[in-house]
């Protein structure tokens, strides 16, 4: 293994590395634009240029290999002088829109102007017109002359997706970003182009002109789209009411993570947001007149927390304990299916099962799974029965009319029953409690709902598909008078005569951690945010 | 292969078609061949085409049209049925290009880039096409047209077609005027590019001296000693760049020659290809043997069409007598040989965006390492090669290296073909001894300066290089002496420029040529070129300022030096050469808006 000095400071990187990646180990961040981590390199923006001893000419970090005894600068006078140079080489026909530009604030071009521009504009001349605000696909939007040419784009379609819709036309500095006429840059995985965007040239539909990005906060979470979990930041705003309309989450973006996502994410996933804040449930409810109306939601009473739960346990103990069908649900984090199994199981003495749709999505060998949940191993792990014959033999039980009491999870049965099944379930049924985050069908024929937090308002864990356990991080505080599934699931084994003393979801993990052999050793700590592996 | 549109082509078309895609390892190096196969055919390069090729090739079509509007000579609509191509490039203006350009614009009412509205003409400003010993010239189709005036052009306006003799064949080459001419020997010789003839004068000798009797490392070792130096511009030694390919190895090897004489100010190839095709494929066969390759691609530009089918013809010629293909000569070697066409466009002479190129993308220089020796074209160990450096090989070979090497001067062996073009008498190719003084070439053999004016300032070694003032010309015109006089040979295009010449105006040639010729890869140039010669123009228009100068000197400096491929470099080397060896003409510019040189148009 190679040792070189970069700065004055010795250090050994693995055989085959680069300047860059030598100079990151030692916390040298050398400016770059075209080189990505994921992507081959290009070595086309010159940003990255290094002195080197030996090498008569500047040399581009991103691409030169290290060699044993190399001794490189980054800081000196020559490096600096080079790199104001080329960014003022990248701004000779940059329109300088920044008051108008989505990207401003989270752009490389200002960032680095800051750092290592700072020169007195002399240019004189005309700018070079390209094409602006053009639509090239579903989700992302073109300005040309924004665009610093990194190729990052172009790199990400062919050698990501292998899609190739993305291409430079002419040469020179009329050479340009775009796309084959009539075609679209419409792949599942189109948003990535703009988070690698380094500048304000592909700017994303959906969140472009929402917010500026100064305004926003950033907590690192897991996607429950399906059950890869990637790596995400959530990006929110509480301050400013007026923003799309009261809204607290504005955007989804990948968080890196070699072992999931690398730097990517899918569009589902990225798009997926918008439950946290649209139809929630936001106050526990009854429904008013009681038995079931067709009416849903309009006929369903707001009820204090206690009342509601009250209720609850009042009822479970009312209908004889196997004629109780509790659908736990894939969605819930592996510290509320737990506690799910605890309180129902342990202490209610009912059956619980969980109830997954199990229906194939899509699915490709990247990263979308066609299982949609984000946690179905996670419940295999804590013993729950996932196969899809569970659902089948509730709906024979149902059928045979021996099924009164039932406790649904979240999840809306509509979604994966024929209409005249789930019929055959709720008609006979005295009694669906409902807990969950957002109003659906299934809510809606509740008797009585009980509103519980998204992902991004508490602290948890998923374990995806690969049997890795990735913490969740509360963003948000609960919508309305929701609570933490836990907490609910806490407030009715109190009632049922068992208090727990939980305060916080790392007790419930540090449990799990003991009671179920495959999490033994873990804790939230040594998952940290990049995840850890099941024994 | 799966065949798609199908009625795209018509069935003789669509054979060839088939067979052009069969001559490349990888079927993707098709597309520039096709895209001009489909140009050809329909005028343009139509819509359908592009998805064809897309198709038939299994490249995105987003490549497709990638490679369409890079390449000048691809057009993605239908030109007028006659393209007049004026070529406004250094060597052409020097010699009167502009004012032929007004004139076509004037009697054609139109701008560059415009088609007649009856359809009939189409005219273009285009960069050097390799003529500049007939500027200012013309391509007119697939025809050049030299020494352009307003009695040539009426010509052409009056007689729309490609009925004319192409003045190439008929250059006015000037042979040795000193020594022996080795491959001059051929440009006044009557059916010079027959093999018959060729092998009247000792042609495929050296072939027969050496394949079967020489060990290929021995090969190699005498082209060292010969001195023998790559004559396309970079002058480093030729056994030397054989022996960075790999001996043993599981792929197959390559030659790559480059016929895409592009560097303003030179046109010697052209010559090489049109006069003695022959002794290029003999030197092909023996930097094959040298290498261990059986497989040859040469790349021609697009604009030479009579050199291309001189070539053409002397590939089958050689072909159906047993001096190409399999067992040359019964000496149990094989060596094939495709010639590609390129598409316009100056880079693809940078050899690994020839490379690029040849494998069907746009002409980007790659990043080195890897150099081409160990991966080239197709990812395999490639040697590249100029048209004059493998055309020397035959005589080192038939007549031994020491002879070569005493040639020229210390290090630079052999002889020269030396370009002159500009303000000269006798604008043409000299071959010279290596290290022929450049006062002896421009005063000696190139008859002097034209109309008795003075000298004032020479590009040796093609528009990339340092210019020299006209008391800089007592220099040994080799690799090694230009380099230590702050310039360099590149490819032997000497540009002579005479006191009526204002040089803002001069480096403008060379920043518009720059700026059209970018690729656009590496920002520095990108932006550089376009943006210097915004500014060299914004003087030449009488609006200078007194900053401009150093900020074009600073411009420059970080231009050069900073980008993938040398074209930054030659980019910055007029800039720089230009204003500091002129400076006061060009403060005149600024401060008096307007030339100081009697009677030169200040206003372009």
């Amino acid at each position: 293994m190679p040792t070189l000095t970069v700065n004055g400071k010795e250090v050994t990187v693995e055989k085959g590395s680069t300047v860059i990646q030598a100079a990151e180990k030692l916390g040298f961040d050398i400016p770059r634009y075209c080189y990505h981590p994921g992507l081959s390199i290009a070595g086309n923006c010159r940003m990255c240029l290094v002195e080197i001893e030996k090498f008569p000419k500047l040399q581009i970090a991103c691409h030169t290999q290290v060699q044993d005894g190399m001794v490189v600068k980054t800081e000196s006078d020559v490096v600096k002088k080079t790199r104001e140079h080329i960014l003022e080489f990248l701004l000779v026909n940059h329109p300088l829109d920044c008051p108008v530009c989505d990207q401003a604030g989270e752009c490389w071009l200002q960032n680095y102007y800051m750092k290592h521009g700072l020169y007195d504009s002399r240019l004189d001349e005309d700018k070079v017109k390209k094409s602006k605000a053009v639509s090239i696909g579903p989700t992302v939007m073109l300005d040309s002359e924004r665009c610093i040419l990194c190729s990052r784009c172009v790199r990400f379609t062919d050698e990501i997706t292998k899609t190739s819709e993305l291409g430079i036309f002419n040469r020179g500095d009329h050479s340009e970003i775009g796309i084959y006429p009539g075609r679209e840059l419409n792949n599942k995985y189109s948003g990535n182009v703009v988070d690698i965007c380094p500048v304000g040239a592909l700017t994303d539909k959906d969140f472009r002109f929402k917010c500026r990005v100064w305004y926003l906060k950033a907590s690192p979470s897991v996607c429950t789209g399906c059950s890869m979990g990637c790596n995400i930041e959530i990006h929110y705003q509480l301050e400013r009411k007026h923003i799309a309309g009261g809204d607290r989450v504005m955007r989804f973006k990948p968080r890196e993570n070699e072992e999931v996502n690398k730097w990517w994410i899918c569009d589902e996933g990225r798009y997926g947001y918008p439950f946290i804040d649209k139809n929630r449930i936001h106050k526990p409810c009854r429904r008013v007149p009681d038995p079931v109306s067709k009416d849903g939601q309009k006929d369903m009473s707001p009820i204090p927390w206690d009342k509601a739960l009250d209720m609850a346990a009042q009822k479970i103990k009312e209908i004889p304990k196997d004629a109780w069908a509790v659908l736990a649900s894939p969605q819930m984090t592996n510290e509320e299916l737990y506690l799910a199994k605890k309180v129902f199981g342990d202490t209610l003495g009912l059956a619980i099962s969980l109830v997954s749709p199990n229906r194939e999505g899509y699915s490709d060998d990247f990263l979308i799974k066609a299982d949609k949940n984000p946690n179905t191993r996670g419940a295999f792990e804590l013993g729950y029965n996932v196969l899809k014959t569970q659902l089948e033999e509730m709906v024979r039980k149902a059928e045979a009319g021996k099924i009164r009491g039932l406790y649904v999870f979240g999840q809306d049965l509509y979604e994966f029953l024929k209409p005249e099944t789930a019929e055959k379930i709720f008609g006979p049924c005295e009694l669906l409690i409902f807990q969950g985050t957002n109003w659906n069908p299934t809510a809606a024929r509740a008797s009585l709902v009980l509103p519980s937090a998204v992902f991004a308002e508490q602290d948890g864990t998923f374990t995806n598909f690969q049997r890795r356990v990735q913490r969740i991080f509360k963003a948000l505080e609960p919508m309305g008078e929701s609570k933490p599934g836990w907490e609910i699931l806490a407030g009715l084994s109190e009632r049922a005569g068992r208090k727990l003393s939980y305060k916080e979801t790392h007790e419930i993990f540090d449990e799990i951690a003991a009671a179920v052999p495959v999490f033994q050793g873990l804790t939230y700590t040594k998952i940290g945010k990049k995840g850890a592996v099941l024994a | 292969m799966k065949v798609v549109a199908p009625s795209l082509f018509s069935p003789d078309i669509q054979e060839q078609v088939a067979k052009i895609v069969a001559q490349y390892e990888r079927k993707q190096a098709a597309i520039i061949p096709l895209l001009n196969l489909a140009q050809e055919q329909f005028g343009y390069v139509t819509p359908e085409a592009e998805k064809f090729v897309a198709e038939y090739l299994e490249v995105p079509i987003v490549q497709v049209r990638e490679v369409v509007s890079f390449y000048t000579l691809l057009r993605p609509s239908p030109p007028g049925k006659c393209r007049i191509a004026v070529c406004t490039t250094t060597g052409c203006a020097l010699r009167g290009a502009d004012k032929a350009l007004e004139y076509a614009k004037k009697k054609l009412g139109i701008k560059p880039g415009e088609t007649t509205p009856d359809g009939r003409f189409t005219l273009e400003s285009v960069e050097c096409l390799g003529a500049c010993e007939f500027g200012p010239v013309a391509q007119v189709n697939d025809t050049y047209m030299g020494y352009l005036s307003e009695q040539t052009l009426d010509r052409i306006f009056q007689n729309v077609g490609p009925d004319r003799e192409d003045w190439c064949a008929e250059a006015p080459v000037v042979e040795t005027p000193t020594g022996e001419p080795l491959i001059s020997r051929f440009f006044h010789m009557k059916e010079s590019h027959k093999l018959d003839t060729y092998l009247q004068h000792r042609g495929f000798e050296a072939v027969k001296k050496t394949l079967g009797k020489m060990n290929p490392d021995d090969v190699i070792d005498t082209v060292k000693k010969s001195n023998l130096r790559g004559l396309g511009g970079a002058g480093f030694s030729v056994g030397m760049k054989w022996s960075f390919v790999p001996k043993e190895t599981s792929k197959p090897k390559y030659l790559v020659v480059n016929a895409d004489e592009g560097e303003p100010g030179t046109f010697k190839d052209k010559y090489i290809l049109v006069k003695a095709p022959h002794l290029l494929i003999e030197g092909m066969i023996l930097a094959s043997y040298a290498v261990g390759i059986h497989k040859a691609y040469l790349y021609i530009r697009k604009e030479y069409q009579f050199p291309y089918e001189r070539l053409k013809a002397a590939v089958d010629e050689a072909y159906a007598k047993g001096y190409l293909g399999k067992n040359i000569l019964g000496t149990g070697f094989d060596l094939d040989i495709v010639i590609h066409r390129g598409a316009g466009a100056y880079i693809c002479g940078e050899e690994s965006a020839l490379l690029e190129s040849l494998e069907g993308k746009k002409g980007l220089p790659r990043l080195r390492p890897p150099f081409p020796a160990i991966v080239g074209l197709f990812g395999c160990p490639t040697v590249i090669n100029n048209v004059e450096t493998l055309s020397y090989l035959p005589f080192i070979f038939d007549r031994g290296y020491e002879w070569f090497a005493g040639l020229g001067s210390p290090k630079n062996g052999g002889m020269k073909l030396y370009c002159v073009s500009g303000r000269v008498e006798q604008p043409g190719v000299y071959e010279l001894p290596m290290g022929t003084s450049l006062r002896d070439i421009i005063f000696q053999y190139a008859g002097g300066i034209a109309e008795g004016r003075k000298l004032k300032a020479v590009i040796p070694g093609g528009i990339s290089a340092n210019i020299l003032t006209a008391g800089e010309i007592d220099v040994k015109m080799d690799f090694d002496s230009l380099k230590a006089a702050g310039t360099m040979l590149g490819s032997s295009g000497v540009m002579v420029l005479d006191d009526s010449v204002c040089m803002v105006k001069a480096l403008s040639y060379a920043t518009k040529f720059f700026a059209h010729e970018s690729c656009g890869q590496c920002s520095p140039c990108r932006e550089g070129t376009g943006w210097i010669h915004k500014i060299v123009t914004r003087i030449l228009q009488g609006k200078g300022k007194p900053a401009d100068l150093d900020n074009l000197l600073d411009i420059a400096a970080f231009m050069g030096g900073n980008t993938i491929c040398a074209f930054g470099d030659a980019a910055a080397m007029p800039v720089t050469s230009y204003i500091k060896k002129f400076r006061a003409e060009f403060e005149y510019h600024i401060q008096h808006k307007k030339c100081d040189i009697e009677n030169a148009d200040a206003n372009g």
